[in-house]
């Protein structure tokens, strides 16, 4: 019943990032690509702790923990260099 | 679980050849953080915690911001 | 042209290292990496293999890592520093969003890296990231609010005063353990995965999780504000400092 469950989520969240890719190399401008990244970030963590369930160890949740903190000041930085902030 | 490896390779090759082509500096090292986004994944999967995070934490907003203040300094567009 | 040649460079380049090197195949661990795996829990007390190799058996490598970092970082500093006569545009100052979820922010993001190499020998982590995730926060402040100052003086004697603390355990090993940079004898190597265990390991990953932390803040801080006036009228003729 997890396996499949855990299949299912793997299988939704490998289609949410073939989307992402598409807009991430077909974005016509960099706000568009900007936007892409952070739908990315937010997949991976999902996935990170999907491995984490298969393999069955705790330690790897670490990682995806560090990711869910950290992936948004990527998306900022951009925000404030097409604001003049940066 | 080879279909995981497959998607993320595939996202990983297709954002490094992107980053290569692109002439747009800063739309490089947007496909640059995702190069090392799927990296950190794949560390993960080959069973290296301690390189997933170092990777995690320097490519997710250091790494995209020093590239950012540089192009900042410099010209945008690629000769 | 050049990019169809930088193209065809990286295929072959991928079939030649794809036909070289085996991956994947599982090979036998040499007489050094045996041991590692024999004895390194009992020798160190951590159950974290990784750091007590970074830390233990390979200590003096991570010191001579920790002294290029600092000299990369001397030498972007002093390149990038503004000059005296150079001004750049002053940025506008950024929304309410980002000012006020970066001040509530700060402090887990913070209080997570500090976490992070404090528990070095005992999960996935250590110095490095654990700084890297600190100077991640003060970036995070820098990028919220413009006219935030860091404070040079006292990052500097942090600094200093974590590197100099470093090779001073290296010269306490050596006093009462034997050689430089020793964990026998030094602190008790207590209970497994406790959080007072592994000799020196926690001390030596706190210090240099500091030093790392400081340092990437420094070099931040001297890439973002490069050119920045403080208290002088800016490009628009207003003053800086009106939010």
């Amino acid at each position: 019943m997890v396996d499949r469950v855990l299949i299912l989520a793997m299988a939704l969240a490998g289609a949410g990032m073939l989307l992402a890719l598409i807009r991430l190399l077909r974005g016509p401008n960099i706000p568009s690509r900007a936007v892409a990244l952070d739908v990315l970030t937010l997949i991976t963590m999902p996935v990170m702790v999907g491995l984490a369930i298969t393999s069955g160890r705790v330690i790897y949740l670490d990682v995806a923990l560090v990711y869910g903190i950290l992936s948004f000041l990527g998306v900022i930085s951009l925000a404030r260099y097409f604001d003049q902030g940066v | 679980m080879i279909i995981v490896d497959i998607l993320i390779c595939l996202v990983l090759l297709a954002a490094g050849v992107g980053a290569m082509l692109q002439r747009n500096l800063v739309a490089s090292s947007v496909l640059v953080g995702v190069v090392s986004l799927m990296v950190s994944i794949l560390f993960l999967r080959i069973g290296a915690p301690d390189v997933a995070m170092t990777e995690a934490a320097i490519g997710a907003g250091l790494s995209t911001v020093i590239f950012l203040i540089a192009v900042r300094r410099t010209e945008e567009e690629e000769q | 042209m050049k990019q169809i040649f930088s193209l065809a460079l990286l295929a072959i380049t991928g079939w030649l290292l794809w036909s070289l090197v085996p991956y994947g195949q599982a090979t036998e661990p040499g007489p050094v990496s045996s041991h590692y795996i024999a004895h390194g829990l009992q020798e160190n007390g951590g159950s974290n293999l990784v750091t007590s190799i970074v830390v233990n058996y390979r200590g003096f490598d991570t010191l001579g890592e920790v002294t290029v970092l600092f000299l990369s970082v001397a030498g972007a500093g002093f390149v990038l520093r503004r000059r005296s006569g150079q001004r750049r545009v002053a940025p506008r100052p950024s929304s309410e969003f980002v000012q006020t979820g970066a001040r509530m922010l700060f402090a887990p993001m913070v209080l997570f890296g500090v976490y992070i190499f404090v528990h070095g020998h005992l999960t996935p982590g250590g110095g490095f990231q654990g700084g890297a995730v600190i100077a991640s926060a003060v970036l995070m402040l820098l990028l919220a609010d413009r006219d935030h100052h860091l404070p040079h003086g006292f990052m500097g004697w942090l600094e200093s005063l974590a590197g100099f603390g470093y090779v001073l355990t290296g010269f306490l090993g050596l006093a009462i353990g034997g050689s430089f940079l020793a964990n026998k004898g030094v602190l008790p190597l207590g209970q497994w995965n406790r959080l007072f265990s592994a000799g020196v390991i926690p001390i030596i990953y706190t210090l240099v999780g500091l030093k790392v932390g400081t340092e990437l803040s420094t070099l931040l801080d001297v890439m973002v504000d490069s050119g920045r006036d403080h208290g002088e009228a800016d490009a628009h003729g207003q003053k800086g400092g009106a939010a």
